[in-house]
This record gives C-alpha cells, sequence and structure tokens, in this order.
C-alpha cells in the first residue's frame, strides 16, 4: 500500500510541476460547446463558425437586417451570371507573414468546391460555375445561374493558397487573417487566441455545465459568459452586482413541427388548434424570464424579408377545443401525439408544459426524449409526429425552398415534415426566380403569411442574445446573430479588487 | 431492537406511498407557471419545481418509479450474477473461464453506450431502465459470489456433503448460498443506492423516465440544475433518497449478524 | 509467475476483441448518422454519398468490421469524424488527466477508509463507529452531479480554497477527486470495517494480543495485511464504476478526461472516438486488473497454484 501511495503522490507532484501560473493580463471566455473544428472548409457548428470569424476574414459579412455588406471585398454585379468581387486595398497579412490576394480567395474556394475534398459547403455553392483571378485585388465569380442572393453565400474564411497546396493542417494550427492569431490548444477543453493589435491574450474555455460556468463568472475564473444559460441563471446573475448583463434580441427560431403525412396532425384544424392552445406569453414569461419574443415567422420582423404585420395565433383554449370537435375529437375520443424531444433541460421543461396545456384542451401528448443523435436522426428521417427545435443562425431566405419545398423531402433537403403544398411551392419558386430584391422580398413576405396559415410549423419564439461578464469588462459588444465579434473591442478594466484575487490565486 | 424497527418503518413508508401513490388525492403533475421555484410555505411545504410543480407531491408519485426500479433490477441482477458466479466457481473448468470472459467484457464496456442503443432500439420506458441497468447491474454480485465461493468451497460442511453424495444443485444452494449473503447482503444494500441514482443519469440519455412522470433520482438531477437560485428543489428528494439508503443498510447490517449467528449455532 | 502474467496477458487480447466487436456492432446500430455530422445538413444526396463511400460506410456492416480490426492490428485508430484530428492524438491529450483524476479520487478514497474503517472496527458500537458509518451511507447517497457542485460552492464559492473547474495543478485536483472518490471512499471503509472486524476475532489476533502487542500495533500488523486482499478485488472491481462516474464529474468540472470525450462522441455518433475511446477505457481496466490480480497472487500464493496455467 505504501508503494501504491507513493506512486499516487510522484503523479500528483508531477501535475503540480507541469502547471503554470495564472497570467495576469489573459481574458477569459466561457464556452458552452466546443469548437469542433476550426478549419472553415469543414466547420458546420455555430461554435467553430463563431470562433473562425476571429481567426479569418470572409469577403462578405451581414449588416442587421442580414443583407450581405461588404467585409474583406466590395462587389459588383457585372452580369446575372457574373460578380466581381474587389478586395479591400488594406487588408491585414495572414497569420504567417503572407499577404492575402485574389488567388488565395480562389484556391480557398477551388478547394470547397472540389467534390473529392468532401467540404459540408460544397452544396451551397454549386451554382459557381468559374471563379477567375484577372489581378491580385480582383476575384470574379461566373455562375452557372443568376442569383441575386449570391454575396450571402461567401461567408467561408480566406485560407493562404500556398499551405492550401501543402495541406496544411488548419484544424490543428489555423493560419488565417482575422484580428485574432490561434497560439495553442493546451488541452480539448481551452484554446488560446491572441488579437494582434494589442497581443491581448484571449482564452477560450469550454464549461458544459451552465451552473459551473456561472460560479466560475462569480469567482472571477472566467471574465465573461454569452448565452447557453438556464433562464433562472440569467435572472440571478441580473441582481448580482458585480457582474454586468447585455441582452439583445435575437434570430434563433424555436418551433413546433409536424408530420404532415400523420393522419391526426396531417390534418389543418388540429394544427390550428394547438396553436391556439400553447399558451406562449405565460411561457416566455414564466419560464423564460422573457429572454424570448413571440415569432410568427422563421425571420424576425428586423430581417429583410421579415413581417412585423403578421399577427400570429392567440392563446384561446376554447376555440382550440372548438377547432378538435370539428375534426371529430372530443373529451370521450382525445387526440393522441407523441411528442419528440432532445433531453436538454429547457426543451424538456418546455415540453412538459406544451404537454400540459395540449392537455387542457383534449390533446393526450406523450412525451420521448432522446439524446441528441438519436433525436436528430429520428427527425430527420421522419420518425416523428411532433418535436420542437430551433433553427439557429439563418441569414439568406433561400431556407425557404430547403425547408418547405416539395422538392425538399430528404435526403434531399429539410422538408422533414414532408409538406406538400403547391401554393408555397409556387411562391418559393417566384421569389428565387426574382432578380428584383424588393419584390423578393414582397414574395418572402406573402409566403411566410402564408406558413403562418398552413402551419407546417407552429413557430414559438425568437430566443434573445445574453451577455455576462464581470463589472469590469468593458467594449463589448453583443452581435444581433450571437458571434463573438466583441471580443475584438472588450478590454480590461484593471481594479485592485482584481489584483488582489489575481495575487491570492498564485501558487 | 432500534436498528430492526426504525428501518422498516422507512421502508413501510417508502412502500406504502409506492403502492397507494396513484389513489392519493394529490396532483403531482399540475402545473402552474407562476409557482416556478417557489420556495416552500403554508400550503405547500416542499415549494415547487422547476415548472410549477408541486415538489411534496411528486415526491410521493416519484417513490413508486425508484421503488420499482430499484427492486426490480436489484432483484434480477443479483439473482442472475449470484447464481453465474456461484455456478463458475464451483464447476470451474471451462465454464468459469467462459464466465470470467464474459464478466470482464462486461466492466469494460461503457454502459452508456447499452443504454443509448436500448433507449434507441427499444424507446424509452421503465422497462428498458430495468433491463438496462440490470445487464450491467450483474456483473458485481457474479464477481462477489465467484470469489466467496472459490474461498468456501473446500470448506469442511461443504466437502462433507459432497462426501455424503449431496447433488451439485443442493450443494450450492443449501450449503454455499447461506454462507455468501452476508456480503451480498452488502453488496445489494448499496446496489439500491446507486440504481435510484443511475436512473436518474439514464434520463440523461433519454432512457428514464419520460415527462410528466416523476422519480426521486429524475427530480434530484432536475433540482441540482437550481443550485444556486433555489436550493430546496434537491433537498427533499435528496433526504428522502438518504433515508431509504440508510434504513437498507442498517436493515442489511441487522440481517448479516442475525444470519451470522445463524450459521455459527447451526454449525457447532 | 511468468505464466500466470502470459496466460493473463492472453486474455486480455480476448478481451479487447470482444469488446471491440460489441462497441462497433452497438455504435452502428444505434440511430444516428456521422455523415450528417460531417457534411452539416444542407449537403446534397449526391455528395454524402461520395464521402459515405469514401470513408467506407456504405459497405456492409461486417466486412466495416473487419476493416476496422485490420486497422486496429496497425494500431490505426483513425481520425475524428467531427475535428479531423488523429484519435490517438485526441487519446494521448487527453489520458493524463483521467489518469490524474483517478489518481486522485482512489487516494483520498484510501486515504479517508482505511483510518475511518479501522477505527470504526476497532471502537465498534460506539459513536465513531456510528459516525463512520453514517458517512458512509451519506456517501454512497449523493450522486455525484450533486456533490460536484455543492463542493464547488462550499469549497470554490465560499472558502475561496479551490478553483471552480478546470485543470491547473493540484488544488484543481481536489475537489473533482472528492466528488469521484467520495462513493468509493464510502464503500471502502466499510470494506475495510467488516474486514478488519472478522480478522480481529480470529485466533492469531487473540494470540498477538496475549503475547502483549498493543491493539493498534497488532492491527497494522495482522489484521490489515488480511484485510487487504479483498479491498483489492474491490479496487479492481470499482474501477470500472470509477470511470463511468468520470464521465459525470469530467463533465461537471470541465476535466479534459477521457469520460467526457467519451460521452460528447457518442452524442455526436464520432465512431472512430468513440471505439478509440473504449478500447483505451478496457486497456486500463484489464491493466489494473492484472495487477490487482498478480499482487492477489503475491499476497497469497493459494490463488497462483489453484490457476491452471
Amino acid at each position: 500500500m505504501a508503494l501504491h501511495s507513493a506512486i499516487v503522490l510522484t503523479i500528483l507532484t508531477l501535475t503540480v510541476g507541469c502547471s503554470e501560473p495564472r497570467s495576469d493580463t489573459t481574458l477569459r471566455f466561457g464556452l458552452a460547446n466546443t469548437p469542433a473544428n476550426l478549419d472553415p472548409r469543414f466547420a458546420t457548428d455555430a461554435t467553430s463558425a463563431r470562433v473562425n470569424r476571429l481567426l479569418y476574414s470572409r469577403l462578405i459579412d451581414f449588416d442587421e437586417a442580414a443583407r450581405p455588406v461588404p467585409s474583406l471585398a466590395t462587389w459588383e454585379q457585372i452580369s446575372p451570371v457574373h460578380y466581381r468581387f474587389f478586395l479591400q486595398p488594406t487588408r491585414q497579412p495572414f497569420h504567417h507573414g503572407a499577404e492575402l490576394t485574389a488567388s488565395d480567395v480562389k484556391a480557398t474556394y477551388d478547394f470547397v468546391l472540389d467534390a473529392s475534398n468532401h467540404s459540408p459547403h460544397r452544396s451551397a455553392l454549386t451554382l459557381i460555375s468559374d471563379i477567375h483571378v484577372p489581378t491580385d485585388n480582383i476575384v470574379d465569380f461566373y455562375l452557372n445561374k443568376p442569383d441575386r442572393l449570391f454575396p450571402s453565400y461567401l461567408v467561408i474564411g480566406i485560407l493562404p493558397a500556398n499551405l492550401i497546396r501543402t495541406n496544411h493542417p488548419f484544424h490543428e494550427h489555423p493560419i488565417g487573417n482575422g484580428a485574432f492569431t490561434f497560439i495553442d490548444r493546451p488541452d480539448d477543453t481551452h484554446w488560446r487566441l491572441m488579437r494582434q493589435v494589442d497581443r491581448q491574450y484571449v482564452e477560450l474555455l469550454r464549461i458544459p455545465d451552465p451552473t459551473v460556468r456561472v460560479l466560475k463568472l462569480l469567482a472571477g475564473e472566467i471574465d465573461m459568459i454569452q448565452n447557453d444559460l438556464p433562464p433562472e441563471l440569467t435572472a440571478y446573475l441580473d441582481t448580482d452586482d458585480k457582474i454586468s448583463i447585455q441582452r439583445r434580441q435575437g434570430a434563433n427560431f424555436s418551433y413546433l413541427g409536424f408530420n404532415l403525412q400523420d393522419p391526426v396532425v396531417g390534418q389543418h384544424r388540429i394544427r390550428e388548434a394547438i396553436a391556439h392552445a400553447i399558451d406562449r406569453t405565460s411561457i416566455i414569461h414564466h419560464l423564460l424570464h422573457d429572454t424570448a419574443h413571440p415569432a410568427n415567422a422563421m425571420f424576425p420582423p428586423k430581417h429583410w424579408v421579415g413581417d412585423a404585420t403578421l399577427s400570429g395565433y392567440d392563446y384561446n383554449p376554447t376555440r382550440a377545443r372548438a377547432l378538435l370537435r370539428q375534426a371529430g375529437f372530443d373529451e370521450a375520443h382525445p387526440v393522441r401525439l407523441t411528442y419528440k424531444t432532445s433531453t436538454d433541460p429547457i426543451r424538456l421543461r418546455v415540453a412538459t408544459i406544451v404537454q400540459d396545456q395540449l392537455a387542457h384542451v383534449g390533446i393526450d401528448v406523450s412525451i420521448q426524449s432522446h439524446d441528441w443523435g438519436t433525436f436528430y436522426g429520428d427527425i430527420k428521417a421522419g420518425r416523428f409526429q411532433m418535436y420542437s427545435l430551433s433553427w439557429v443562425g439563418l441569414k439568406t431566405p433561400d431556407i425557404f425552398r430547403y425547408v418547405f419545398h416539395s422538392s425538399s423531402i430528404p435526403p434531399r433537403g429539410a422538408n422533414r415534415g414532408r409538406f406538400i403544398d403547391t401554393q408555397s411551392d409556387r411562391l418559393i419558386e417566384q421569389a428565387q426566380a426574382t432578380q428584383d430584391l424588393h419584390r423578393k422580398s414582397e414574395i418572402y413576405r406573402r409566403l411566410q403569411a402564408h406558413l403562418l396559415h398552413v402551419l407546417p410549423y407552429v413557430p414559438l419564439w425568437f430566443e434573445e442574445h445574453v451577455f455576462l461578464a464581470r463589472r469590469n469588462i468593458t467594449g463589448y459588444v453583443l452581435s444581433a446573430d450571437g458571434n463573438y465579434d466583441g471580443l475584438l473591442t472588450v478590454t480590461r478594466r484593471p481594479t485592485s479588487t482584481q489584483l488582489t484575487r489575481q495575487e491570492s490565486h498564485q501558487p | 431492537m432500534i436498528r430492526l424497527w426504525v428501518p422498516l418503518f422507512i421502508l413501510g413508508v417508502w412502500s406504502v406511498m409506492a403502492i397507494i401513490g396513484p389513489a392519493l388525492p394529490i396532483t403531482p403533475n399540475h402545473i402552474d407557471l407562476t409557482q416556478i421555484l417557489t420556495t416552500p410555505s403554508a400550503t405547500a411545504w416542499l415549494g415547487y419545481d422547476d415548472i410549477g410543480r408541486s415538489i411534496g407531491d411528486r415526491l410521493i408519485v416519484g417513490a413508486r418509479t425508484s421503488f420499482l426500479v430499484a427492486f426490480s433490477v436489484v432483484f434480477i441482477a443479483s439473482i442472475v450474477g449470484s447464481c453465474l458466479g456461484i455456478i463458475g466457481a464451483y464447476w470451474g473448468g471451462w465454464v468459469d473461464h467462459l464466465l470470467i470472459r464474459i464478466i470482464d467484457i462486461f466492466l469494460a464496456f461503457p454502459g452508456i453506450l447499452l443504454a443509448i442503443a436500448l433507449a434507441g432500439a427499444m424507446g424509452p420506458g421503465i422497462e428498458n431502465v430495468v433491463l438496462a441497468l440490470a445487464c450491467v447491474g450483474w456483473v458485481g454480485y457474479a464477481r462477489l459470489a465467484r470469489s466467496q465461493v472459490l474461498a468456501i468451497k473446500e470448506a469442511d460442511h461443504v466437502t462433507a456433503a459432497r462426501a455424503l453424495g449431496a447433488s451439485s444443485g443442493r450443494i450450492m444452494f443449501r450449503h454455499l448460498l447461506p454462507l455468501l449473503s452476508a456480503p451480498l447482503i452488502i453488496e445489494l444494500s448499496f446496489g439500491v443506492a446507486s440504481i435510484v441514482i443511475a436512473e436518474a443519469g439514464l434520463s440523461f440519455l433519454g432512457l428514464g423516465v419520460q415527462p410528466p412522470d416523476a422519480s426521486w433520482g429524475s427530480m434530484i438531477r432536475d433540482g441540482t440544475r437550481y443550485m444556486l437560485v433555489a436550493p430546496h428543489v434537491v433537498i427533499a428528494p435528496g433526504v428522502a433518497l438518504m433515508l431509504v439508503v440508510f434504513a437498507i443498510n442498517v436493515l442489511g447490517d441487522w440481517m448479516r449478524d442475525w444470519l451470522d449467528v445463524k450459521s455459527l449455532t447451526r454449525e457447532r | 509467475m511468468t505464466k500466470f502474467v502470459l496466460a493473463r496477458l492472453a486474455s486480455a487480447l480476448l478481451i479487447i476483441f470482444g469488446v471491440s466487436c460489441l462497441v462497433f456492432m452497438l455504435m452502428h446500430l444505434i440511430p444516428g448518422d456521422p455523415i450528417d455530422v460531417m457534411l452539416g445538413e444542407t449537403a446534397h444526396p449526391t455528395d454524402k454519398d461520395a464521402l459515405r463511400k469514401a470513408m467506407g460506410l456504405h459497405l456492409p456492416l461486417h466486412i466495416q468490421l473487419l476493416h476496422y480490426l485490420q486497422r486496429l492490428l496497425h494500431l490505426d485508430l483513425g481520425t475524428s469524424i467531427h475535428s479531423g484530428r488523429a484519435v490517438t492524438t485526441i487519446l494521448l491529450e487527453r489520458f493524463p488527466a483521467t489518469l490524474e483524476l483517478g489518481a486522485g479520487a482512489i487516494t483520498i478514497a484510501m486515504l479517508v477508509a482505511f483510518p475511518l474503517g479501522i477505527f470504526a472496527a476497532l471502537r465498534q458500537h460506539t459513536v465513531i463507529d456510528a459516525g463512520a458509518m453514517a458517512f458512509a451511507l451519506t456517501g454512497v447517497s449523493i450522486p455525484n452531479f450533486w456533490l460536484g457542485p455543492l463542493l464547488i460552492m462550499g469549497g470554490a464559492l465560499w472558502l475561496g480554497w479551490f478553483p471552480v473547474s478546470g485543470r491547473n495543478g493540484l488544488l484543481s485536483l481536489v475537489l473533482p477527486a472528492l466528488t469521484l472518490g467520495t462513493a468509493m471512499a464510502a464503500i471502502l471503509s466499510r470494506m475495510i470495517r467488516s474486514a478488519v472486524l472478522e480478522v480481529i476475532h480470529e485466533d492469531f489476533i487473540r494470540t498477538a494480543q496475549a503475547k502483549g502487542l498493543g491493539a493498534t500495533q497488532t492491527v497494522f500488523r495482522h489484521a490489515l495485511r488480511n484485510a487487504l486482499l479483498p479491498v483489492l478485488t474491490l479496487l479492481g472491481l470499482q474501477f470500472g464504476a470509477l470511470l463511468s462516474g468520470a464521465v459525470i464529474t469530467e463533465t461537471i468540472f470541465s476535466w479534459p478526461g477521457i469520460g467526457s470525450l467519451m460521452i460528447e462522441a457518442i452524442q455526436q455518433r464520432d465512431y472512430p472516438i468513440v471505439q478509440g475511446t473504449i478500447l483505451w477505457i478496457s486497456l486500463m481496466y484489464i491493466g489494473i486488473n492484472l495487477v490487482t490480480d498478480v499482487l492477489y497472487a503475491l499476497a497469497d500464493p493459494r490463488i497462483r497454484l489453484r490457476h491452471p496455467s
């Protein structure tokens, strides 16, 4: 036994030897999820996309209304199938020193378009037929069909062409020309970046448990966190005077989805009854602590195709019961439904409340919660009657074809509910064919009004973005889509309490 | 005698709650959104949970789930496990070898994956929780029974019984099993606690009780999320679980002593 | 002895083979598709099929299993579907953390359980005994996911002695090791108590006492030596439980270990990582058990003789 303890002690001592003192100036940012892939050609998850925005730059960006605006380049539509991008005259060099030129842009997009590379972003870009580089500052994109939304698709971070050629492992060691350089990944739970302009180190730490993330913030081990908190904790921190809070309306769209081929929820009256039976106002107020806003369409009113005039379904159990009776159901013959959800706590809470509210109008719901992989697999395969999910990071209205057009039934798209509706199909096709942006948004608004009437989804709400930081953190601006661009400007005001805390933590 | 009656009382309350719970005039699934995480008061002694349901009422109906799961799993796992363990150790040879290999594979294999597979294949539900936990749980009993039998199979009274021509089955269950009961009972008494907790872990994987049903394990798990804002949510189910575990263990101790005395008097 | 170890090693290979096959089959049978993880939802079906072909995921399952075992023979664990990094790299990065946490938990468990169990046994039916056993009962009935946050609130927020989470030196190990070690300490102290109690009444202890050796000395010299065997068995047995407990503990404390890696990988259907971690865990498990068995055999020669070689 003595031997055993001795070994253990040695191991422990070794780890103490390895630990390094915390530097005083690093800013620490707590994340709920791992940025899985720091190679923008392959990243698909939201966290990676947000971190990659810091490491790489892209041709375009989006404004408040999700319209494309110049970022690395401005553009000009030369013909319906020819877009010319002019790189900004002053631009950051790549982190390894080389200048970013038009051929880097071409190399990045060529790589993504090469089918043998299996990039997840290829299918969104297949309308590109050719990329030309007339000068170092100009990139020409030729399309195989006209699309006025084309610039919105060019959001992939630009990589240096020479490293693409040599198969540099960007996922291990990202090199872009973003405002931050990648320093290292000491282990799989934190990532160190450096802001180039002032050599400010920023550490991203993955802390999956929300309570622990909050405790870490309260203890001063991290400086800031954003989103992914239970509403109670947000409300709790709001009252703490060590913590400052920023909130901003978001565009992450939560909804109830239905299998429209199902004999029960395939009936319009039943979906309408469900929409009337759910008391969104109470749920948002009591459960979500007002950190959400009721939604009537996939895009919020601020979006360039958004519509503030849509009026949703009010909470009206009497009307819901009447609709169910019309459909031939009553207390003796209740509607029976299965509601699938992931095991995420807040989704389960919402599901349980919805179950209760639907029970009040005579809909008997049984909930099935599955781990994320199983749940998502079931949803995509159409194995569901009713489910709830969110759309995160929607920007361009071409999503409507992908989600609601009859030609997008999986595996060809995400029309998981097998929604087949000639009017919607026609509106989607019209909107996509129109080259006039104003007219386009008009048609998309009509489409959204129509969808709200037909209810392939029952829209629930848009979640708010919340940013919480220690009081001495300033300069973070919460963005409209919840990205981490605030890290570009964030700084720490040195205070006396801050210094004592840091000293006490020195080993 | 306190050692017998106090635990029996606690376990009695538990089983009564489990049996008559559904018949009581309580509303464990009634949701009042305005009461979310409300602290205990005169009308609701234990307060309200994270979607505004009475914790007291849920504690009563949750007792049933936890009771059923704990006892069916312990029952299945201990019977299957100790039978296999006794058989393996008694017969030895390839039977024993096979058993050890199977045990090792099970021990090295993550139960989580099995749970997800079961949930995916058969859907969430209490029966599948029992199945998954029993699948993982029998191994401990088998190993324990096996090592105990190895240690005592050469004991005098076993050799004597064999010499007298008793059948293998008779020797195993008349002469070996009684000697095994003491360590098995300890394992069993700890087993109940870990199973109530494990059930909560499984609902995270989508295998446990589904809303709106309650179980103590899932109440504890949900409650820990609000430790900062509403610590009362986790306390009631936590204390209930501890009392039960305490009772089972004290009772287990008592039974072991009692069995000890019995076996001693029989041998002499 | 060499023969004994060789026999155990041979059976270890068999177990690894069995576990690998089982994990492979289960992983591919549960719903969920890694292609969706890699290509996201927006991918064209043709792109998905192409990738499926490129990865060999279109082949019948038994062929895929054969390929997997073939690569395993060359010690090639593949690359993560999600991050594109080599599984071996990730495992080597994560393993020290798990080892440290496990060692810490076992150390704490033993540091608590030995004194507690021995004193409880020596002072049977006293307050010390009752208190020690009350601790043991509380220890087993507090789930990890409750104890963890509780310890953080107490030790990090109120006392400020330890960091809340993360892996940064010895101090940061204390709370997660306590969380993971408590249940084990509880079981172990009960085990030690009853082992010491059993031994204490045996003849040789009485003889020693009659010879005039003090009670404490006697216990340390004789009783403990005998109590060690069941404790060793338990340690080997508990190791699996320790690792599954580590999944929750690692998640709570954002500890970069194997446990949290595995659960994430399972949820993302990252087949190569799941297979890699499980293989690694079974290797560790087998290794630990081999060591306990050898120790066991060294301590008790009868075991070796009984074992057919």
